[in-house]
């Protein structure tokens, strides 16, 4: 039965009668079946959805119970999406059973998000309706929301006219009524969020970590298993508590330290976790973050976190974007930070800015079965992955493009990545040779390689890494080469567009210093993860997971620090460096304390 | 499309090489002074009726056990440098069993691999002594190509390493990339003769041989390379052309833009981008390769479409099925900050977004909706 936070009625008076308005979000149906709820994409389309991801198998029905006020004939839309638009049956379609009755009008068949009219149906108040959705493809169709109204007015379906629509339907305060206060909020699961919420636990601080997942560890989850490189440099005791020892990229085997990762960071008594919590909003005053609101996922339940320290582990950098804070996107002209490199050239380093950057994977794998194994056809899939066949996937399954944000457009680019997967899995399954092979799993969700970087006091460069700058606060240790991908497709348009290359610079030990691992202008603010303060080339090293484990570690420790003495991040450089060395060299040796159970 | 079918026929002719081998090997290029006919395996342009005759010059390749190996150049009939190549001897071993391998290996000006040709009288082998095939040669060929080989970045001794197992579920063909990427990469059982022939193609020489060219360097030598087919060439020469020098060969400059690879292209687009403003006129060849670019290129292209004429707008409009969803968005902007929307446009638009074979439509509908 639905609740009041996730159903919301209203009635809207008219000047001939009263018509009863209901809108019901799909992510907080009592039972989704099989089908998933998708967070990745709200800041651009105002909530998360169901996603029917069955790799081509129909889905489960998901299914949930609603309580009308008033009987009567109500029209129904559904807000939902044709995924690939096209001279071809749209690939997530499915339909809409509300109470005994499935309507007729087969969904997710129109262009871009907005509401597709599914039809009418009579609703009796005196029980529950049931409401059900029948995936009938299992290739990802998506159902954003569903919209009862008396009165047949189509809600709007563009972005700008759906959030004030959203908040006067819902009739949402503007603030969430439960503020909870912390020493230290940390926004983003993944390696660096895990390893900040840990250290600045274990030196006593109360520390809230948000993460829109259900499983911590972001790329290195099970969700996305992208396996962990770098070394553990100062934080060897903290990494091995969250690591992974899967290999390659998409083995299951990261399902194997998942529960380890997740039961030691829930083992601290003084870190509130909040799974499937997603932040949506920060404010920022007198350039320091006052508050970060985050939602619950499933039940659209809000929460305002207030603390003096925030870390900005989110990836995107999400935090520091909406506090103010200074970032970057693309590359820079190869003048900027002088990070030429005579052998690859314009590739590496361009002559003028622009937006490219490294791009998203989505990870996925087959195996062989004993016995034959049918896969549908996917016309849709074709245009993208033309004749190239594959079994599984790796790291070069990547997906940039100049006219693409790996933010804005990360839907697009995820949805890319599934045509090339699911049509280079079909081409495979025409050789007989493949004939018992099962498309075993692929992630829906996307594992970022680089988006925006929030721009600390110092901006870590490929030259810091080629030189191995010795920094005084050279906190975060790397020695992995300096490695840029690149889509093969611009030097031969003959490639597919969705594999990558890498460019490897083997250098030195290098030293990340702390010093760009707080915002240069928001005076509160940690970042620790692919958002540290670097550039695009600078980013090539230490941005796989060990290297940003240990900034995350670092971020924790100076938080504590910070607090010790009520000062800023800015001021354990300026003021308080050798005991803040001092205290990363001690932690080494640490042993449990007393605020773990 | 002739180079599609000339590419089939040479396919074609390896492929049966490849299953019978060829029935004559090129004679040994140790002893030739001049070239006539191109290298066996090449990757550059031969042009018929050229003689290139060889001079020497100061560089040389050490290899072990045999020692310093002269590097050549090749000229043409004005003297103009061509081809650098060497005839190289050197001892490959693998589990204590070392044979010499003997190629000889050219090089490009900017020396980049160029190609090879194989010895009759001592032809590489694989590591059970079997004699390579022809197909074996021209995956070497392809392997010597990849200026990024995974090769590059690993030891021999890791490239021999296997991934653990999966441990769960079964999924039994994630087996390791980096063995994978090498297996597709080099000749089967050859991998030690492949590892030693790119490392000496792609190691210290290289640079060695650009640094030898560029003191030589001369506008004629970069304008043979903006006319080039070789990327390498092409980038090279536009690169390194004066802004007059760029005016005068705008001709093969725009041809390139349209011609070259994607990162010719973005290059070329983001070197001339204040030639949108200040000489719209001259860019319309640029406007007119539009629908025929890669989608990288476009997006170069259409942030100077503030500086496009009249003409070219409307007649973008004819051509939005090419656009992307944020390529599209940027026209319409431009379109939405103009005071008068032509006819024309708009019945293009119109037309638009009434097909339902268009993913993007809806946008253009948006688009009319809130411009009406």
């Amino acid at each position: 039965m639905k609740n009041l936070l996730t159903v919301l009625i209203l009635f809207i008076a008219s000047l001939n009668a009263v018509a009863q308005d209901i809108l019901l979000e799909a992510e907080s149906f009592d039972n989704p079946g099989g089908w998933v709820v998708d967070p990745q994409f709200v800041e651009q389309m105002g909530s998360p959805y169901l996603n029917a991801h069955g790799m081509g198998k129909p889905v489960k029905n998901a299914s949930t119970a609603v309580e009308f006020k008033k009987s009567g004939t109500y029209h129904i839309w559904v807000r939902t999406m044709n995924w690939v638009p096209g001279e071809w049956e749209a690939p997530g379609r499915f339909q809409l059973k509300v109470g005994e009755t499935v309507l007729d009008t087969v969904l997710g068949t129109r262009s871009g998000w907005g509401w597709q009219y599914a039809g009418e149906a009579k609703i009796n108040k005196k029980q529950a309706t049931h409401i059900e959705l029948q995936d009938l493809t299992g290739f990802n169709g998506r159902c954003d929301a569903i919209y009862f109204s008396t009165k047949k007015d189509t809600p709007p379906s563009s972005t700008k006219k759906l959030a004030a629509w959203r908040q006067e339907i819902t009739a949402q305060p503007n603030a969430p009524e439960e503020v909870k206060s912390y020493d230290l909020v940390v926004v983003g699961g993944g390696l660096a969020g895990c390893a900040a919420a840990i250290a600045g636990a274990e030196q006593g601080l109360k520390v809230a970590l948000i993460h829109d997942r259900p499983v911590l560890g972001g790329n290195a989850s099970e969700e996305i298993r992208v396996h962990t490189l770098g070394i553990y440099g100062n934080f060897e005791r903290i990494l091995k508590k969250i690591d992974t020892e899967h290999y390659p990229n998409g083995s299951a085997d990261a399902k194997l330290d998942q529960e380890k990762r997740d039961k030691n960071v829930k083992s601290y008594d003084n870190i509130d976790l909040f799974l499937n919590w997603r932040a949506y909003d920060a404010l920022s005053e007198e350039n320091s973050v006052k508050y970060v609101d985050a939602r619950q996922t499933f039940t659209g339940e809000r929460k305002r976190f207030t603390a003096p320290y925030f870390v900005d582990s989110t990836g995107d950098g999400w935090i520091g974007f909406w506090a103010g804070a200074e970032f970057s996107y693309g590359r820079e002209s190869v003048d900027t930070y002088g990070e030429h490199w005579e052998e690859h050239g314009e590739l590496w380093s361009p002559k003028e800015a622009d937006n490219a950057v490294m791009g998203s994977s989505v990870l996925w794998g087959s195996k062989d079965t004993d016995s034959p194994q049918s896969f549908p056809e996917v016309p849709w899939a074709m245009p993208v992955s033309k004749d190239y066949s594959e079994v599984n996937g790796e790291w070069q399954w990547e997906f940039s493009r100049n006219d693409l944000s790996q933010i804005d457009d990360a839907e697009e680019i995820r949805d890319h990545m599934l045509r090339a997967i699911y049509g280079s899995f079909s081409s495979a399954k025409k050789d007989e040779v493949n004939e018992n092979r099962k498309l075993e799993w692929v992630s829906y969700l996307v594992g970022k390689r680089e988006s925006r970087r929030l721009v600390g006091d110092h901006i870590f460069t490929f030259n810091n890494a080629k030189e191995g700058t010795e920094f005084p606060d050279g906190v975060v240790i790397e020695t992995r080469a300096v490695d840029v991908h690149y889509q093969t497709v611009l030097e031969d348009e003959n490639n597919p567009d969705f594999i990558s290359e890498a460019l490897f610079y083997r250098g030195p030990q290098y030293y990340i210093p702390y010093r760009s691992l707080y915002s240069k202008n928001i005076k509160n603010l940690f970042m620790a993860g692919r958002n540290f303060s670097c550039s695009h080339a600078g980013l090539g090293g230490p941005r796989v997971m060990l290297t940003t484990g240990q900034m995350g570690a670092a971020v924790g420790y100076a938080a504590s620090l910070c607090k010790k003495y009520e000062v800023m991040p800015r001021e354990i450089y300026t003021g308080y460096l050798q005991e803040y060395l001092d205290l990363i060299e001690e932690q080494k040796y640490e042993k449990i304390p007393t605020s773990k159970k | 499309m002739i180079r599609i079918a000339l590419g089939f026929l040479l396919f074609v002719t390896h492929f049966c090489d490849a299953q019978f081998g060829s029935p004559v090997a090129f004679s040994d290029s140790q002893e030739k002074t001049v070239l006539e006919t191109s290298p066996e395996f090449f990757i550059l342009d031969w042009k018929p009726n050229t003689a290139l005759h060889i001079s020497e010059t100061p560089l040389e390749i050490i290899t072990d056990s045999v020692g310093a190996q002269k590097v050549n150049l090749f000229r043409d009939n004005t003297e103009a440098p061509i081809l650098y190549s060497s005839n190289i001897i050197t001892p490959v071993c693998a589990d204590g069993d070392c044979k010499f391998m003997h190629i000889t290996l050219y090089w490009t000006l900017l020396g980049d691999y160029a190609g090879f040709d194989r010895s009759v009288k001592e032809p590489l082998t694989k590591h059970d002594h079997d004699e390579f095939l022809f197909s074996d040669y021209w995956k070497l060929h392809d392997l010597l190509k990849d200026d990024n080989s995974i090769l590059k970045r690993r030891a021999i001794d890791e490239l021999v390493t296997k991934p653990k197992p999966s441990k769960i579920e079964g999924v039994d063909a994630l087996s390791g990339a980096t063995v994978k990427e090498v297996k597709e990469s080099v000749v089967s059982g050859a991998l030690y003769s492949c590892y030693v022939a790119w490392h000496l193609v792609h190691g210290k020489i290289k640079e060695q041989l650009k640094a030898y060219t560029v003191e030589q360097l001369n506008e004629e030598m970069l304008v043979r390379m903006l006319n080039s087919e070789h990327t390498n060439y092409q980038m090279y020469a536009l690169e390194n052309l004066d802004q007059n020098q760029y005016k005068v060969n705008f001709s093969r400059v725009s041809e390139l833009f349209k011609s070259g690879i994607p990162l010719v292209r973005s290059f070329i687009i983001k070197n001339l981008a204040n030639s949108f403003s200040q000489s719209p006129t001259t860019m319309q060849p640029f406007w007119d390769a539009l629908p025929y670019i890669d989608i990288n290129t476009r997006s170069l292209l259409l942030q100077h479409v503030d500086f496009a004429s009249d003409a070219t707008v409307t007649h973008i409009s004819t051509q939005l099925s090419v656009l992307t969803r944020n390529q599209l968005l940027k026209y319409l902007e431009h379109l939405g900050s103009k005071k008068v929307i032509s006819t024309e446009v708009l019945k293009n638009l119109e037309q638009f977004a009434a097909s339902n074979k268009e993913k993007n439509a809806y946008l253009v509908t948006e688009f009319l909706e809130d411009n009406s």
